[in-house]
């Protein structure tokens, strides 16, 4: 089903559109929030607000191929309402995915996949908060288009390709990325 | 798009992977969403949210005065306007509203978590308050006092 099909359905009462909808965009709708850095409670709230502010326009958005930036927007919007009444202040009790490792990881993964994990994790916390957010939004499931990205993070879509170069190309260069051998 | 190179796809296809190994969306957050569904408006107009300090305040920069405790925000359907002041008090909020034009009416203040209404009136000049005993996703819905009137208005969701 389009889009447009599936946003009728829903508007109609169709749970199992709905359902669609939400697998489709919840990825892009989540690293909308991590990018922000809020913390997992925040985030779950912010979702759920933007999918409630979702259900009560159901009938009111005009261009329903441009959902998910609908979608992005309405969470980016979120997010900096809450980190201003937050203060910006993340709970002590909780790190962003984004702060310096922790010996978190699952025991069944394979040692490789560990210790890369690891890695990958040391280097993305050097690359400054900028590249952060967009190589969250950039690696958010369903591959989310420029425009929603730039709708996520507030961004002109004509300076995602060159932040985006410079963002892998800083994160490549990394020691940690660099000692593990390619990409 | 067609300045990546193939280096870059594949970095981007492993920061994808790692980030579902490491910050998958909660399948809680992917149920409340599915749930979500279930608060449609059926018999209501919606009053959208208008105003917000919490959003305007953020070009403010660090900038918080002595009325950071204290949030206002409006929403509007049509001629209607329904103004809101929520403080922080402890766990609890407090609302202090005003709908105009004034009329007599009764507020429902809906939440999402569990099935708990707070149900408060206006008087004659369209003022009500309410006591809330935590934060969380709330919205009004409006219920005008004449039966012949217009229909319910419920506004947008805000976080408090």
């Amino acid at each position: 089903m389009t889009l447009d099909a599936l946003m009728r359905a829903a508007a109609a009462g169709d749970q199992v559109a709905w359902n669609a909808i939400v697998d489709r965009f919840s990825g892009l709708v989540w690293a909308t929030t991590r990018a922000h850095r809020l913390s997992a409670a925040d985030a779950a709230d912010v979702t759920q607000t933007t999918w409630l502010r979702l259900v009560e326009h159901l009938d009111r958005i005009k261009d329903p191929e441009r959902l998910g930036a609908w979608l992005a927007t309405t969470a980016r919007h979120e997010c900096l309402r809450l980190i201003r009444l937050r203060g910006r202040e993340l709970p002590s009790d909780e790190s962003s995915v984004f702060d310096a490792p922790a010996e978190d990881h699952e025991l069944d993964w394979s040692m490789l996949v560990q210790e890369r994990d690891s890695a990958l994790k040391r280097a993305l916390a050097t690359i400054g908060e900028r590249c952060q957010a967009l190589l969250r939004l950039l690696a958010a499931p369903e591959a989310p288009s420029y425009e929603e990205i730039g709708a996520a993070l507030g961004m002109p879509v004509g300076a995602i390709g060159p932040t985006r170069a410079r963002c892998l190309d800083k994160l490549r260069r990394s020691p940690e990325i660099v000692s593990l051998g390619t990409p | 798009m067609n300045d990546h190179n193939d280096a870059d796809e594949s970095l981007v296809s492993e920061l994808r992977q790692y980030f579902e190994r490491v910050d998958p969306v909660p399948p809680l957050v992917i149920e409340a969403a599915k749930v979500a569904l279930g608060w449609q408006r059926l018999d209501a107009d919606l009053a959208e949210l208008l105003t917000d300090s919490a959003l305007e305040a953020e070009s403010l920069a660090g900038v918080r005065g002595a009325s950071a405790d204290v949030r206002s925000v409006s929403f509007g359907a049509g001629e209607l306007t329904i103004e809101l002041e929520i403080r922080v008090e402890g766990a609890g909020r407090m609302l202090l509203g005003l709908v105009s034009p004034p009329s007599i009416a009764t507020i429902e203040i809906q939440s999402t978590d569990g099935d708990a209404v707070t149900v408060t009136e206006t008087d004659r000049l369209g003022r009500f308050r309410a006591q809330l005993p935590a934060g969380g996703n709330i919205r009004l819905r409006l219920l005008p006092g004449e039966p012949d009137s217009a229909q319910p208005v419920e506004t947008s969701w805000i976080t408090i």
